[in-house]
């Protein structure tokens, strides 16, 4: 299994200092080492997108990367979203637009979101979907998930 | 129109905030301590008998706390009824790549995996038998010692005479059509956490569609007593049929757990998800139909072969629902139906979305169209002609009471622009319809189809509502807590909820067969109005006045006309409590329907007692490719008759996630297999649709009323995929001439398709 790395990371804005195996992925480290379950594991193939997060802004399948590649970076996940009760204008969309079923795709699809919308504000309906194709639903048919997005970059402007 | 506060408004999924912050705990986010991880030896061959398992050097691994193999569970077989039992929990003779036949119980997942690789397996391998109509054939390798040709079951149903209706038809038309197996793809896996108390008190937190057969399940298979076994439902990341059965995995967890004395974590695999979810059946179905000139249909025959896989588990329900829905749907006086059940090395196929339905609904669908062509008649028309009509008993007996065909047909019609699009003939471009009908209720078929609510006011005047039903997604807690605060004159989101917990709800069926809404629905509104009763007669005896003349507002009771000597429900919850010393609690309880047919046949299902149907009509717009064959859907028109829609917004969802794994399973998903050994199980190769690949959706709410539901709803959930397929399959027709008649239509089987004109 080889020596334990040191890392240290900021995760929702709370800064780690941590000693992990060097096969650990990042989606595990998150789950098991930090309890922040709302990473879902669907694949563990880098298939679904339910395991995304945001490191440095960018989205990544946090299932395909090892936690000692995200040395020294900033990661957002779902919980470091809203501000205690109130939520982040994106997933006060997801709820209000009927985009959450079963929710096990929804953190990942709430996070790929905020990383497009961060990016492109004023996304076309393309962006949109070349966004998340990467993040697969089995509930709702995306079409909601759609109209969430669209509700999102009207409450944002 | 009703007047209803809350019935009938858009209002969001009650979990969706906390789904949406990531705090929503699901089965693999429970972390008890000291849990142990269990990992499971399957089958690597299709066919074979063991002749013995070597444990010693797994056992000696460091950490390895438990191992168990089929000497080590009760040899009682189980399926979903006791009568097409055929499967033990660990085989000494495995069926199909992946049949559990050891198990491991240790620290951690690694630890459990290289105990795995330690196990050592002699096999005496045996020929196997992968396509059915090979397996039917006599000299073929049996399965199952004691089942004849691999048939599992022959279902054979005849109403009126099919002889004399196809004499008397002016046209025959026979073709065969092929289905092929689809996966459910839950994005969550089978997970569960089992732990056994030193009185062997065993309780499991599990995803799972159905707790209280579950623990019946879990009772019969493992020989413990029901009441030592307590089922408890975290969220459930969606199921579509998947987790209806006992799963292996469950029993497993169980079993290590009560050798452990530890708590006991078994989640599956993506891998292992494809490989041992119960795939919906592939079927073979050679249909005939005697057909009128003016469209009247006389006759109609199906001839179905479908694979079983290598177990039951819901195969003979499947294969009656295949008939029922066949044979139901449309006016026809003679039906005859011919339905053989076979056993292959496979897979085993079960419960998903449709239950035979989606097979059932694609052959016949497309048959009317090829039948509307020869005619030179309009698809709609022809179907029009044909429609089942309200309060009729179709020819197979079964009762219809609300029926919303015509208005869905005509509806989809006027919606999608459909005479309009079919004289413009864009090229390429194609416009298909088919229509649908299912249970909007379950049914009563296995002498079952109960739901259970209590609803309770706490002192403080606010209400609790428990369920024995579970929402795995679909929005059930929703809306029922919208039906009870319609009762009780309160916001829903005020109802506190415990659901789908076998030691402290009323059981439930379980959430399949699209009978939650009906089912639980009814038992909530007894419920309520149980407890509405309870409230006035307190609230009377604390105002001194006749329950007759009392009116309800803003949670508060007075006499009619005198608003401000009113009782509050906090007021009257605190009396109960303390100064009556009888707290206010109703209970409901449906399990229905209670008219059964005196023709009910529990084999074929003939007489088949649902509590209400549901129909519906997809319409499909397409584009098809000519350089690839490839198809793009651009706009889809979905018409549900779902009685009434309690919930406009989550209706939509359940109707557009349905009709988007029809698209799938028509276009591309295919579970396949070489040698009884699935080539495509992970999301990469077995084709799921993304954002990218959806239409345009238009879902059309067609309000019914049925006389029995609750609020006059009806089911909808299993409903929304099965017309899809030949909606899709007739608008390719349309676009380039090309019959698919085997699913998925791939692009290379219409680029084939067009080279062969």
């Amino acid at each position: 299994m080889g020596s334990k790395h040191r890392i240290q990371i900021t995760v929702n804005q709370e800064e780690y200092d941590l000693l992990v195996h060097p096969d650990r992925t990042l989606l595990d480290l998150l789950r098991y080492d930090l309890g922040l379950t709302g990473t879902k594991e669907g694949c563990d193939e880098g298939d679904c997108g339910a395991c995304t997060v945001i490191v440095n802004g960018k989205v990544v399948t946090s299932c395909l990367i090892l936690a000692v590649e995200v040395d020294g970076t900033a990661i957002t996940t779902i919980e470091g979203l809203h501000q205690g009760d109130e939520l982040h204008p994106i997933q006060q969309a997801f709820v209000d637009s009927g985009a959450v079923q079963c929710g096990f795709c929804t953190p990942g699809m709430i996070l790929t979101t905020k990383a497009l919308l961060d990016e492109i504000p004023d996304p076309s309906e393309e962006d949109i979907k070349h966004y998340l194709e990467g993040n697969l639903c089995r509930c709702t048919g995306y079409t909601k998930i759609i109209d969430a997005v669209n509700m999102a970059i009207h409450q944002l402007k | 129109m009703d007047n209803f506060s809350i019935v009938g408004k858009r209002i969001p999924h009650r979990d969706a905030v906390e789904k949406a912050k990531g705090s929503a705990v699901f089965a693999s986010d429970i972390k008890l301590n000291g849990t142990l991880h269990g990992k499971i030896l399957r089958s690597p061959v299709p066919h074979a008998q063991i002749c013995n398992i070597d444990i010693s050097k797994a056992k000696k691994l460091k950490g390895v706390k438990a191992i168990i193999t089929s000497k080590d569970t009760p040899q009682i077989k189980f399926s979903i009824s006791p009568t097409w039992a055929d499967k033990l929990i660990l085989v000494d003779k495995v069926r199909y790549i992946g049949d559990e036949i050891a198990a491991v119980a240790a620290v951690d997942e690694e630890t459990a995996e290289e105990a795995l690789e330690l196990i050592e397996v002699e096999w005496e391998e045996l020929p196997a038998v992968f396509d059915p109509l090979e397996a039917m054939q006599p000299g073929a390798p049996l399965l199952h010692a004691a089942v004849e040709n691999n048939i599992s079951k022959t279902l054979t149903m005849e109403c009126g005479s099919v002889a004399e209706g196809f004499a008397e038809a002016d046209l025959i038309f026979e073709d065969t059509f092929q289905t092929q197996a689809q996966s459910h793809c839950s994005l969550e896996t089978h997970c569960c956490i089992a732990t056994c108390s030193p009185t062997d008190d065993v309780k499991i937190w599990v995803n799972s569609q159905a707790p209280h057969p579950l623990r019946q399940k879990l009772s019969a298979a493992l020989n413990i007593d029901a009441a030592k076994i307590h089922v408890a439902t975290p969220f459930i990341g969606g199921g579509f049929g998947s987790k209806i059965d006992l799963e292996p995995a469950q029993a497993i967890c169980v079993l290590l757990a009560k050798k452990t004395g530890k708590p006991v974590k078994i989640e599956h695999s993506r891998k292992e998800q494809f490989m041992t979810t119960r795939m919906r059946h592939p079927t073979i179905s050679k249909l005939k139909f005697g057909v009128k000139r003016d469209g009247t249909i006389v006759a109609k025959q199906a001839e179905v072969v479908m694979d079983n896989g290598a177990y039951n588990s819901h195969g003979p329900a499947v294969m009656a629902y295949n008939n029922v829905m066949f044979s139901t749907l449309y006016r026809v006086k003679n039906i005859k139906y011919e339905g053989r059940l076979v056993y292959t090395n496979k897979n085993w196929g079960g419960a998903c979305r449709g239950y035979g339905d989606p097979q059932a609904t694609f052959g016949q669908e497309v048959m009317l169209d090829v039948i509307a062509e020869e005619l030179d008649m309009d698809p709609i028309d022809l179907r029009l002609k044909n429609a089942n009509i309200p309060n009729e008993v179709t020819a197979n007996a079964v009762k219809i009471t609300s029926c919303g065909l015509k208005e869905c047909l005509t509806q989809a019609r006027e919606a999608s622009g459909w005479i309009a699009k079919k004289a413009e003939r864009k090229k390429y471009r194609g416009l298909g319809v088919a229509a649908m009908l299912y249970t909007g209720g379950g049914s009563i078929g296995s002498g079952f189809n109960y739901s259970g609510a209590t609803l309770q006011m706490n002192a403080d005047g606010t209400l609790h509502l428990l369920m024995g039903a579970v929402d795995i997604g679909q929005g059930s807690n929703t809306i029922l807590t919208q039906m009870a605060a319609e009762i009780m004159g309160v916001e829903p989101e005020t109802i506190s909820l415990t659901t789908a917990d076998t030691d402290t709800t009323f059981p439930c069926m379980g959430t399949f067969g699209s009978r939650v809404t009906f089912c639980a629905g009814n038992a909530v509104i007894e419920a309520a109005n149980g407890l509405k009763q309870q409230l006035l007669e307190n609230a009377a005896d604390l105002l001194e006045a006749n329950p007759n003349d009392l009116e309800m507002k803003d949670k508060k009771i007075f006499v009619k006309g005198s608003p401000d000597k009113a009782m509050a429900y906090a007021e009257i919850g605190a009396a109960s409590f303390y100064k009556k010393k009888k707290p206010l609690v109703a209970h409901g309880y449906y399990n229905g329907p209670e008219d059964v047919s005196p023709e009910f046949d529990p084999a074929t299902y003939r007489g088949y007692p649902a509590p209400a149907m549901v129909f519906g009509t997809h319409l499909a717009e397409v584009e098809v490719d000519p350089a690839t064959g490839k198809v793009e859907v651009l706009n889809f028109t979905a018409a549900h008759d779902l009685g009434r829609a309690i919930n406009p917004l989550l209706v939509e969802g359940q109707i557009e996630g349905g009709a988007v794994q029809g698209i799938g399973w028509s276009l591309m998903e295919d579970l396949q297999f070489e040698n009884g050994e699935i080539v495509n199980p992970n999301f990469h190769d077995y084709k799921m649709l993304t954002i990218k690949d959806i239409p345009k959706f238009s879902p059309l709410l067609i309000e019914t009323i049925d006389p029995d539901g609750p609020f006059g709803a009806k089911g909808i959930g299993e409903c929304a995929m099965v017309a899809t397929a030949p909606a899709i399959i007739n608008a390719i027709y349309d676009a380039v001439g090309v019959r698919i008649k085997e699913l998925p239509a791939t692009s290379e089987k219409i680029f084939k398709g067009l080279k062969d004109k």
